[in-house]
């Protein structure tokens, strides 16, 4: 567990909680005091500096790019194919999108692990798209998996939740703001690609609600992406 | 002005559905075209959306991906080159006309390059070429010069023997009657300068040249050789005489010797006059 608290991924976390500072507890009752806000720019270059050595063909900053992000990219793509064999398909490709395309990503449209999570989004999106025509056209017309496995991954990002709570109390009060609502709606969405108007048709809830809860959802979000915002 | 405000919030509206791929297509090129103009607000807006949506994966539960995923990734990234940022492009592009188009640790070198060096070497070659004949030429020149020079300091000392105050001459007759053949020795007997002139001298053969020689009592000394020519049947030589005055000369005669000369008249004598 304390090898955990200074995983890339975890640390990324915290940088997004824009804390002035933040105080993380080992086991042992050790403490370490880190400035997020300097440690947010700190991520920033890194990830700045990555990206220009990965346009000079450095396969060495792309290893350390996918050591720093796979383990979050991983289960990502697992969440929307379902699949291991997909996932691991997906994350190879969204490195070698990174290897070819790194020149399009775009600072001011956001961090590199935002751009990261968008790449690997949209190619899982393609994946599940060409899988389900795939189906489809073996087995007809029949219903999809994806409602078992959505539901066990609901779960699954919930004890996540949980892990999380005893890391840092500013992230947990942030996203324990959520409302089930809220949180399955942003799921639906994120994973599953639904638009506003399917998430209204299927859980028979008027296209507003879906809107003004989605709204409140990614606000919240983006209290803990920006807490000045608040 | 009211409008514009609507119209600005109506474009915020879409960027929920943008971040999350589900504008439609026609609302989507119009949202598009919309932040081609330059929007701050919505890019802004867009970028805090998508800051905001990328900590979804963090709340699954984190997984390593198979230790064999890198390899594969490395294997399929290590025959392609990463693209250029657009903005670099212009300057990476004219990088690449100065680098190698394929990996090579040789630098390639473009076609007028090599045109140049082959035009540089032939300029060299010729100007070797006529530096080369520049010096044979001049060569040449130097030692007709010389020649010239020769030529003429010979007639001054021929004009000189003419100007002297004393001058005696004494004519030769060919020995075979008949042939044409004829000279004269004119000389200033102070100075001892002698001029020899023939006429119609048969052309030495080859390794023969002729002899002047001079008789003083009753022995023969020898005054100087002279080369006669089918071109030059003339000629006119400088010489040198051993006596000053002709009451000491018995006889003048010309012979045919060996090439160099003899001590000695052994060949056959062609001019000769008797002076007492």
């Amino acid at each position: 567990m304390p090898r955990l608290l200074f995983h890339p991924v975890l640390l990324r976390f915290i940088k997004f909680t824009g804390l002035s500072s933040l105080s993380i507890s080992s086991k042992k009752g050790n403490v370490v005091q880190q400035s997020a806000s300097n440690q947010r720019q700190q991520y920033d270059r890194e990830d700045a500096e990555l990206l220009k050595r990965i346009q000079r063909a450095d396969q060495r900053a792309l290893s350390s790019l996918y050591d720093r992000y796979a383990p979050v990219l991983y289960p990502l793509g697992l969440r929307m194919t379902g699949s291991h064999e997909l996932a691991e398909d997906l994350l190879q490709d969204v490195f070698v999108h990174v290897w070819e395309k790194s020149g399009s990503y775009a600072q001011h449209n956001g961090s590199v692990y935002a751009w990261l999570t968008g790449v690997c989004r949209a190619k899982a999106m393609d994946k599940v798209r060409s899988a389900n025509q795939r189906r489809k056209g073996s087995e007809g017309e029949g219903g999809s998996s994806r409602g078992s496995s959505e539901s066990s991954q609901s779960t699954a990002a919930v004890e996540t939740i949980v892990t999380l709570k005893g890391i840092t109390e500013e992230v947990r009060n942030s996203l324990k703001s959520l409302s089930k609502l809220e949180l399955r709606l942003l799921e639906l969405s994120y994973y599953e690609g639904q638009s506003q108007s399917d998430l209204a048709r299927m859980l028979r809830i008027p296209l507003g609600t879906i809107k003004a809860k989605m709204r409140r959802g990614i606000q919240k979000l983006r209290q803990v992406v920006a807490p000045e915002a608040r | 002005m009211t409008v514009k405000t609507e119209e600005r919030h109506a474009q915020l509206e879409l960027c929920i559905p943008y971040v999350f791929g589900r504008l439609n297509p026609g609302n989507r090129k119009q949202f598009e075209a919309h932040l081609a103009t330059g929007c701050e607000q919505c890019r802004a807006e867009l970028s805090g959306l998508y800051e905001a949506i990328a900590l979804m994966p963090l709340l699954l539960r984190q997984e390593t991906p198979p230790s064999g995923v890198r390899q594969r990734l490395l294997g399929r990234i290590s025959s392609k080159r990463p693209e250029q940022p657009r903005s670099e492009r212009p300057q990476q592009q004219q990088q690449q006309r100065e680098k190698p188009a394929t990996p090579s640790l040789r630098p390639e070198r473009p076609w007028y390059l090599y045109a140049s060096i082959i035009i540089g070497i032939l300029l060299i070659i010729s100007l070797i070429i006529f530096v080369n004949q520049l010096v044979g030429t001049t060569g040449t020149q130097e030692k007709k010069i010389s020649e010239l020079q020769n030529e003429l300091q010979r007639d001054q000392e021929m004009v000189g023997i003419l100007q002297a105050e004393r001058v005696e001459m004494i004519p030769l007759a060919g020995v075979v009657p008949g042939a044409g053949m004829y000279g004269k020795v004119i000389w200033d007997p102070v100075k001892r300068n002698a001029l020899l002139q023939t006429s119609n001298l048969p052309a030495e053969p080859p390794g023969v040249q002729y002899q002047l020689w001079i008789l003083k009592e009753k022995k023969y000394y020898s005054v100087g050789i002279f080369d006669v020519t089918a071109e030059k049947p003339n000629t006119l030589t400088m010489m040198s005489l051993p006596v000053g005055d002709t009451k000491e000369i018995e006889e003048f005669s010309v012979t045919a010797e060996p090439k160099g000369g003899s001590s000695q008249p052994t060949g056959v004598m062609r001019l000769r006059t008797v002076t007492k």
